[in-house]
């Protein structure tokens, strides 16, 4: 009797190693990518028109600009500058892993070459590249679930994201927190010996755009405590059409909206 | 008879004799041995230029040397190896490379870079790299990913062997190449600019990358004479469409360099007259005493009938004697000095960040031209026994009454 039970138990913990266990884990593999993906959706819609004020902040300055944005898909955007000002009217346009920027100064629209690519945009602590590559996070990657964490009540999964063997990106991880409703909560971005190198917070979950959204954006440098660039969310409108026209290098020039 | 009386004369006063010698002998010395050091130097940094990627001749798409961007590559290597191999001299080398512009980048670091895709059996008799790798090892032909970079730009990236550098240039396309490469060789270079601009990859990998197809940047020549090089090139010239290609010597490859060779040149010989016009004033200076301490020796000889012409036939052999001593000596030591440096040369490596603003080696070996020998030995000989004329002539006018004047 007593040898059966065992037997018994033996055979339902096996059970639960074959049948619980193993698959629960791929699901948590396969669910990382796709999680991932709707995460990137959820926080960017089909489309979006924003308006953002960034703050980038350094030991002894501090400068803050609006940005007005328009983005389509996962790949193509257009950011203009309309304040201060003094910097009105500069832009960048993305499309696809191609970027332009205008400057109404010299009334001229630049292609932006491969050596300027890993420069900071607008002088903040994000790179071109982090403009033109947003979507390799998607491509580039294998995204798998280490763990969860609560926040605000809602479940968190932490995502180790790796990059492919030869895929062309700088990073030797990022490490993602996205809550169970698809909100990007971290970024963070680390070398090749897994040692951070910068980290993006989100802050201030609020209604914003029809959806849940964090208003607030800080991307700071891990050896600089003092050096942050934000972004905060003033305006935010999800999936109003807009024409193609207007992610086009025309009307990076035309500056009349 | 007068060589005797020279030779007995320069001995009277050993001490004045040895000074002015040693004035000679210091004097040819420096001129030739700083000679052979200067031309150490410029020697080093010919070698130094030709295998950093320059070769002797080079044969380019007409356009590249003056905007060196991939729409200006060689789509047809063929017809260039053609032409090489029916005009070249036997023994003469060659290899093609792809090389661009490109932004070398890792996590925390970016660096602009010269991304070269080179034939790793070819290159290595042909250019610095294939001796140069320290740490891991060399290209292959099947290094799809591997990539040899300097010890400098390792050390600016925090990187090391194995790990990942991302290269970012513009394909043909016009549009954003980016690659990601594994470091499997570190390579060291007589100088930091060099480790710190050049990686290497393998050709293919480099126009996979940058969708080139076939395509090749350059086309570099090592012949086995240098002195060939006028002449190969102008043959080569001659065997391509003169539309399409443009070929080139070294030394319109490094114009730098050649504008300091010849600088070098003009400054030896300004060099050589400095000594000498120091040298000069010594050998002038110690006749004129030895003459005037001899004014009634004069007096006696031109009293018993010794024409001025033989008097000054005296003087001129004691400086010859002098200048002869001194010479020789003066050769063997700087030929000494020489052969004791030619084995491990100068080793400048201290001062090597201040050298590298010249495009100098950290090691100067001398190199002695026998053509700067004779005529630092012509210069001081000729021009010593010109500046004993006056002397000479100070004695051979001594008259015998003059001479009983003087005690």
């Amino acid at each position: 009797m007593g040898e059966y039970t065992m037997a018994k138990k033996m055979m339902l913990f096996l059970w639960l190693v074959l049948f619980l266990y193993v698959p629960a884990s791929g699901v948590y593999a396969q669910d990382g990518m796709a999680l991932v993906e709707a995460g990137f959706d959820y926080m960017r819609g089909k489309t979006s028109i924003s308006t953002v004020i960034m703050t980038i902040h350094r030991p002894d300055w501090q400068r803050t600009m609006t940005i007005k944005a328009w983005t389509k898909g996962q790949e193509d955007s257009i950011f203009r500058i309309i304040a201060p000002a003094r910097d009105s009217g500069n832009g960048t346009l993305k499309r696809g892993r191609e970027m332009w920027t205008y400057n109404p100064k010299i009334n001229r629209v630049i292609k932006i070459p491969p050596s300027m690519m890993s420069q900071a945009w607008m002088g903040s602590d994000f790179s071109n590249n982090d403009l033109s590559k947003s979507e390799s996070l998607i491509n580039d990657y294998t995204h798998t679930i280490v763990g969860d964490e609560t926040h605000e009540g809602k479940k968190v999964y932490v995502i180790k994201s790796m990059p492919k063997p030869e895929a062309p990106v700088v990073w030797g991880m990022q490490k993602l927190k996205i809550r169970e409703d698809y909100i990007f909560l971290e970024q963070g971005f680390y070398d090749e010996d897994l040692q951070p190198v910068k980290i993006m917070t989100t802050l201030q979950i609020r209604q914003l755009g029809g959806r849940l959204f964090p208003v607030v954006w800080k991307m700071q440098k891990t050896d600089a405590e003092d050096e942050y660039t934000m972004l905060e969310y003033k305006e935010l409108v999800f999936d109003t059409d807009f024409p193609d026209r207007l992610l086009t290098v025309a009307s990076l020039k035309t500056s009349a909206r | 008879m007068h060589l005797q009386l020279a030779w007995r004369n320069i001995w009277r006063n050993p001490k004045r004799t040895a000074v002015i010698m040693t004035a000679i002998i210091i004097g040819v010395w420096s001129m030739i041995f700083l000679g052979a050091l200067m031309r150490g130097i410029s020697e080093g940094m010919v070698r130094n230029g030709i295998s950093t990627l320059t070769g002797h001749i080079q044969v380019h798409h007409r356009g590249y040397r003056n905007d060196p961007v991939i729409e200006n590559s060689m789509t047809d290597p063929e017809v260039v190896e053609t032409a090489l191999r029916e005009t070249l001299p036997d023994g003469a080398q060659w290899t093609s490379r792809v090389r661009v512009n490109a932004v070398a980048s890792n996590a925390r670091h970016t660096a602009g870079v010269t991304f070269v895709g080179i034939d790793p059996a070819h290159e290595a008799g042909i250019s610095f790299i294939g001796k140069a790798v320290t740490e891991g090892r060399y290209l292959r032909d099947d290094d799809k990913n591997g990539i040899v970079v300097g010890r400098a730009l390792v050390d600016k990236f925090e990187t090391g062997l194995g790990r990942k550098i991302i290269m970012m240039s513009q394909d043909t396309d016009r549009e954003v190449a980016s690659r990601a490469f594994r470091i499997v060789g570190i390579f060291k270079a007589e100088m930091q600019a060099t480790e710190k601009q050049f990686v290497f990859v393998t050709k293919e990998a480099a126009q996979h990358m940058l969708k080139l197809k076939n395509g090749i940047s350059e086309m570099s020549v090592i012949l086995p004479d240098q002195k060939e090089v006028r002449h190969a090139a102008d043959n080569v010239s001659a065997a391509l469409p003169s539309a399409d290609y443009e070929v080139q010597t070294w030394r319109e490859l490094l114009p730098l360099i050649t504008a300091i060779l010849n600088i070098y040149d003009g400054f030896m010989y300004i060099w050589f007259v400095v000594v000498f016009i120091a040298m000069g004033f010594g050998i002038v200076n110690t006749t004129l005493m030895a003459v005037f301490e001899r004014i009634r020796e004069f007096g006696l000889f031109k009293s018993l009938g010794m024409k001025p012409m033989w008097i000054i036939r005296e003087v001129l052999a004691e400086s010859f004697f002098i200048l002869l001593i001194g010479t020789t000596i003066g050769n063997i030591l700087s030929f000494l000095s020489v052969f004791a440096l030619s084995g491990n040369g100068i080793d400048l490596s201290a001062l090597a960040s201040g050298l590298e603003y010249a495009g100098m080696s950290r090691i100067i070996y001398p190199a002695i031209y026998s053509h700067d020998v004779i005529i630092a030995n012509l210069v001081v000989f000729i021009l010593g026994l010109l500046v004993s004329v006056y002397p000479a002539v100070k004695a051979a006018r001594f008259t015998p009454v003059e001479a009983l004047t003087h005690a």
